[in-house]
C-alpha cells in the first residue's frame, strides 16, 4: 500500500450502505499466509471504521501483525453492489468498561453487549481506510 | 486433505446467495470479491473472466477462503478456506449460464465468450453452520 498519500474519502454510497446495520466483512491473514474472512460488527465515524473484538480472537491478532486489512461491505439489496475497502490500522484502543462494544451492540440490537466473561477483554480497532475500489465508488 | 462437508453444510450451500472470495495479492494484502457459486459433489465451483485479478493470483496461490453468509441473517455463516484444484475453459459459456440460472433464473445476459470455471476443495470449515469450531 506503498505510494497512497492521502486517505480517500469514502462517497455517499457506501457511507449510505455503511449506516444500515450490516456486517462488515474482514479479511486477515494468518500466520501461514492463508486468507482469513470473518463477517464483525462495524460503525463509520469521523471518517474511520471502527472494529471491536475479544482480544482472544485470531483475526485482531493477525491485524495487529500486519497492521494492514481488506473490508468488503456488501449491498444487502444487491449482492452485485460491493465497495472493497483497503486499510490500515491506526490504532487499538482497549475497551475495559466495554463503553464501545456497547454501542456496536446498540446500533445491532439495541441493547447494550452482554455481559463479558471473566477473562474476556474487549479492543477497539480503528482503521483508516487507504484505498476503495468496487462499483460503489 | 479435502473435507467432507456436514449435512448442514450441503443444505446452507444449496441456498442462492453470493459467496465473497478472498486470494492472496502478490504484495501480500487480500482481495476480496463477491461471487456466483455452486457445490457440487463436495467440490465448489465458481467462475469468472479470464482477466480478472483473483484468478491470476490463484494461479500463483491456489489457495481462496470462501465466507458464504446469509444475507438475511448475519449470524448463518461458513467459512470455507480452499485450494483451486482445477480450472478449465467455459465453452459457450455453458458454466455461467448454468450458475445465472441459479442465481437468476434466466440466462445469462452478458457475453458468455472468454470465461473459466474454477473448482475448490474445501480443506476446513468454520463459522455458525457447524458450530463454532
Amino acid at each position: 500500500m506503498a505510494g497512497a498519500k492521502k486517505a480517500p474519502a469514502l462517497g455517499p454510497a457506501v457511507r449510505k450502505l455503511a449506516a444500515l446495520p450490516i456486517l462488515i466483512v474482514v479479511a486477515t491473514k494468518r500466520d501461514d499466509g492463508s486468507v482469513q474472512l470473518n463477517p464483525v460488527w462495524f460503525m463509520l465515524e469521523d471518517g474511520f471504521i471502527w472494529l471491536n473484538s475479544n482480544t482472544k480472537r485470531t483475526w485482531p491478532k493477525n491485524l495487529q501483525r500486519d497492521r494492514e486489512v481488506t473490508m468488503l461491505l456488501v449491498d444487502p439489496k444487491q449482492p452485485n453492489r460491493y465497495a472493497q475497502i483497503r486499510g490500515r490500522l491506526v490504532s487499538l484502543i482497549p475497551d475495559p468498561k466495554h463503553e464501545f462494544i456497547d454501542r456496536l451492540a446498540r446500533r445491532y440490537t439495541g441493547k447494550d453487549f452482554r455481559v463479558l466473561e471473566p477473562d474476556e477483554h474487549r479492543v477497539t480497532l480503528k482503521i483508516q481506510p487507504v484505498v476503495v475500489t468496487g462499483d460503489m465508488i | 486433505m479435502a473435507v467432507e462437508l456436514s449435512p448442514k453444510m450441503q443444505a446452507f450451500t444449496q441456498e442462492v446467495f453470493p459467496a465473497i472470495i478472498g486470494t492472496n495479492r502478490k504484495d501480500g494484502s487480500v482481495e476480496m470479491v463477491p461471487v456466483w457459486f455452486e457445490q457440487k459433489d463436495g467440490s465448489f465451483w465458481i467462475n469468472g473472466g479470464i482477466n480478472r485479478g483473483w484468478f491470476k493470483h490463484l494461479q500463483r496461490d491456489p489457495r481462496i477462503t470462501l465466507l458464504l453468509i446469509d444475507p438475511k441473517n448475519m449470524w448463518r455463516w461458513a467459512q470455507v478456506e480452499g485450494r483451486m484444484v482445477n480450472w478449465a475453459d467455459d465453452p459457450g459459456g455453458d458454466h455461467i449460464n448454468h450458475l445465472s440460472h441459479r442465481y437468476m433464473g434466466r440466462d445469462y445476459q452478458n457475453p458468455r465468450t472468454g470465461r473459466i470455471k474454477i473448482q475448490i476443495e474445501p480443506l476446513r470449515v468454520t463459522g455458525a453452520i457447524d458450530g463454532w469450531r
